[in-house]
């Protein structure tokens, strides 16, 4: 044994990331599956906390797990109060307005569309605080993570951004986009340790633009597409088949061959429009891995600086083969998809530099009761 | 029997090593840095049940933030051999504590489920205000009818009076109605809150008599007489209600909106024969011969090859030809007027043409 008195000093250590996976998971995915049925999705909530804890166990940072302490009563409360205090009120609002003005009446359109804005003021709110709730429930080697900024504060620039996208055609996007991370980053802790995020969005813009200027490219492609096919098969038939369907009198039918012009147009648009809708988002992976790339760059713990080699064809692949396993096996399979896109961050998630990890104490902020209500209406990801 | 651990005491995440045994009924360990600690098995908790590859992790009521880590499997496996508890996963309580609070769940929703569906819809309907009902009944018609131009000449006019006229011969207590006809190309009649039914241009043009008419009037007069509308709206409102209770969002899921679908289906089917029992007995009581009502129910059954395609919505609303299984029953049901008691023509052949031309320009 070592004499007590001469504790060694403590050394920084370098951080490893690894997943290792262990058997349980497919009887957390029929228990889930099962139990969300018949409570009419009421246990989603312990649905939700049985796959984190199975998850979160098998992220192991340099051979320690990590561990999740919440609990499915958290949430359910967490659901409780943003129903009893938002939802129902104002689902009872809108009932009884819309009983005693009718549908159309302008307080009945104007209340809906108050809720709509305040979904869109408060949807950075609730992102928040679902990372906080998740911090503040993620143990390794018996200390918590937290979150020390203001939720409200990040949600009005969230706020600001989606203004900011929509008024520049989405070239505020990366500039938005590492304000956040800025904000979000630089209020996370580990016990008393700080995450800091320093960095500009400058070098995300060549992306961005190559993005950009692709979808314009893919989407005139489509639309001339459709329409050359559409001419060509019909010519100036088309344009007749238009006219007699907007321009025909009252309630008769229009003939079976305009009918089928019409119609096999309209295939061709929707074809047009899948094919825009399956392109597009696979172009953005370009931007959005270049964008996981850099902003693990900027991001360090402790003097240490993060990597994470998320590439553009892996993530399609992962978006792709998650959709797929979670549409064949009707959903059973959700745990599978979270623990694949969290192995697929751990997996390649690396740390560059020292850490003297003895030195981290316990973070004394108050952990919240509940967790992730206003997540949980909004519906933001299916963890 | 001892082994080496790790020690975490929950204050920094600083790992300290430690000697663990177990003694009797608690396990003591202690380090280089740790003082001598004991931890009784009642307290005990497995963080994670044991898994290969992973290590043991345990914590204790008296220390919650505290955690020590095995892993020495072999003294892992005898410690769980004598506290079968620190085996983690489900325990029977967890168990119990799941079955219990899944079927007190189940209970309040069939609880809340009959009151919203079954107890209140139709007890709501009746203590509706009138001018209430009109409204929402004038408010659905125009959504319904979108604009369609509506057919009005005098004689037809006083030809649908005499039709609901000669009905009210067989029903004394009818309540108050307004039929409205209008040029829709659409085969469809049905009955709003309010006491308002509409029937369409081709569904005019369809019948081959005036009993056809009379049989369609009379099923929806059904409807009106038994409140189906105000009752549908209320039992929607309430499923409204109940899928953002269950979902926490407005529009619920999948899940929920399938079931509560099926429900609505349910009643529905429940409104159809309630208000063909009713267009029954009132056109047997008024003389009239209730095999229009056959033969025209036959007819749609062909034209629309033995599948409505109209909307759902339409359905909700008592639709007359909302096709579900057993509308060969519904027709079978029919049965024409008893021997010896007389039919009368529910219209005279002039007030028939006044009838069938309402919708021509």
């Amino acid at each position: 044994m070592m004499d007590s008195q001469n504790i060694p000093a403590a050394q920084a250590t370098t951080l490893n990331f690894k997943y290792v996976p262990r058997p349980g998971l497919l009887k957390i995915a029929l228990i889930n599956f099962f139990l969300t049925l018949i409570t009419l999705t009421i246990y989603r909530f312990w649905a939700k906390t049985n796959t984190r804890k199975h998850v979160w166990s098998c992220i192991h940072i340099n051979g320690e797990p990590l561990e999740y302490t919440g609990t499915g009563g958290e949430l359910f409360k967490g659901f409780l109060v943003v129903f009893g205090l938002i939802i129902l009120p104002f689902s009872l609002l809108q009932k009884g307005l819309q009983i005693y003005l009718g549908d159309q009446h302008p307080a009945v359109i104007g209340l809906f569309f108050l809720f709509i804005l305040f979904t869109y003021v408060m949807f950075g709110f609730a992102l928040y605080k679902q990372r906080k709730y998740q911090l503040s429930r993620t143990l390794w080697r018996g200390i918590r993570g937290t979150m020390v900024g203001s939720a409200m504060t990040y949600s009005l620039t969230y706020f600001g951004s989606l203004l900011a996208r929509y008024f520049s055609f989405g070239w505020a996007t990366p500039a938005m986009n590492t304000t956040l991370q800025e904000q979000m980053i630089g209020d996370m802790r580990f016990g008393d340790a700080a995450f800091k995020f320093k960095g500009r969005a400058g070098p995300l813009y060549p992306t961005y633009a190559l993005c950009w200027f692709l979808t314009l490219i893919v989407f005139i492609a489509a639309v001339s597409f459709a329409s050359y096919e559409a001419a060509t098969w019909f010519g100036t038939e088309l344009s007749n088949a238009y006219d007699s369907i907007f321009n025909r009198p009252d309630n008769t039918e229009p003939p079976r061959r305009t009918l089928e012009i019409i119609g096999f147009v309209t295939l061709i648009i929707i074809a047009a429009l899948l094919t825009f809708l399956v392109i597009v988002p696979m172009l953005w992976a370009i931007y959005t891995a270049k964008e996981i790339r850099t902003f693990a760059n900027y991001t360090r713990f402790d003097g240490a600086q993060f990597h994470l080699n998320a590439t553009a064809p892996s993530m399609i692949w992962l978006a792709i083969s998650n959709l797929l396993l979670f549409i064949f096996t009707l959903g059973i399979a959700r745990p599978y998809v979270v623990q694949r896109s969290v192995r697929y961050v751990f997996d390649r998630l690396s740390l560059e530099g020292a850490i003297d990890i003895d030195r981290i104490q316990q973070s004394q902020a108050a952990l919240p009761k509940r967790g992730e209500g206003l997540a949980d209406a909004f519906e933001l990801g299916a963890w | 029997m001892a082994t080496a651990a790790t020690y975490f005491d929950g204050k920094s995440a600083r790992d300290r090593n430690v000697t663990v045994v177990a003694a009797g009924n608690s396990i003591l360990f202690s380090g280089p840095d740790v003082p001598p600690t004991s931890w009784s098995l009642s307290g005990l908790h497995p963080v994670d049940a044991p898994s290969p590859g992973q290590p043991y992790r345990l914590t204790h009521d008296n220390q919650p933030g505290a955690r020590l880590i095995i892993r020495d499997d072999q003294f892992v496996k005898s410690l769980i051999a004598s506290s079968p508890h620190l085996k983690g996963g489900y325990s029977k309580r967890d168990i119990g504590s799941v079955v219990g609070w899944t079927l007190g769940g189940l209970t309040t929703v069939a609880v809340l489920g009959y009151l919203c569906l079954t107890l209140l819809p139709d007890r709501v309907a009746k203590i509706l205000p009138n001018d209430w009902r009109n409204k929402v009944g004038k408010e659905m018609e125009q959504s319904v009818v979108e604009g369609a131009r509506a057919c009005t000449t005098l004689a037809g006019e006083a030809a649908l009076g005499a039709l609901i006229g000669n009905l009210a011969q067989g029903a004394p207590d009818m309540p108050p109605i307004s039929v409205h006809i209008y040029d829709l190309n659409v085969l469809n009649a049905f009955a709003v809150p309010g006491g308002n039914i509409i029937v369409t241009r081709k569904l005019i043009e369809a019948a081959d008599s005036p009993e056809e008419v009379a049989g369609v009037l009379a099923h929806e007069i059904g409807h009106v007489y038994h409140l189906h509308p105000e009752a549908q709206l209320v039992r929607l409102t309430g499923i409204d209600v109940l899928t953002s209770v269950f979902t926490g969002t407005k529009g619920g899921n999948m899940t929920t909106n399938m079931a509560f679908l099926a429900t609505l289906l349910k009643y529905s089917r429940e409104a159809e024969k309630e208000a063909d029992a009713y267009a029954l007995e009132t056109m047997q009581k008024a003389s009239i011969d209730p095999m229009g009502l056959k033969t025209f129910f036959e007819k749609v059954l062909k034209l629309e090859g033995g599948t409505s395609k109209d909307e759902g919505a339409f359905k909700a609303l008592g639709n007359i030809f909302a096709t579900h299984p057993g509308t060969e029953e519904r027709i079978k049901d029919i049965t024409p007027l008893p021997a010896g008691q007389k039919a009368i023509p529910a219209l005279s052949p002039v007030q028939w043409q006044a009838l069938k031309s309402m919708c021509e320009k």
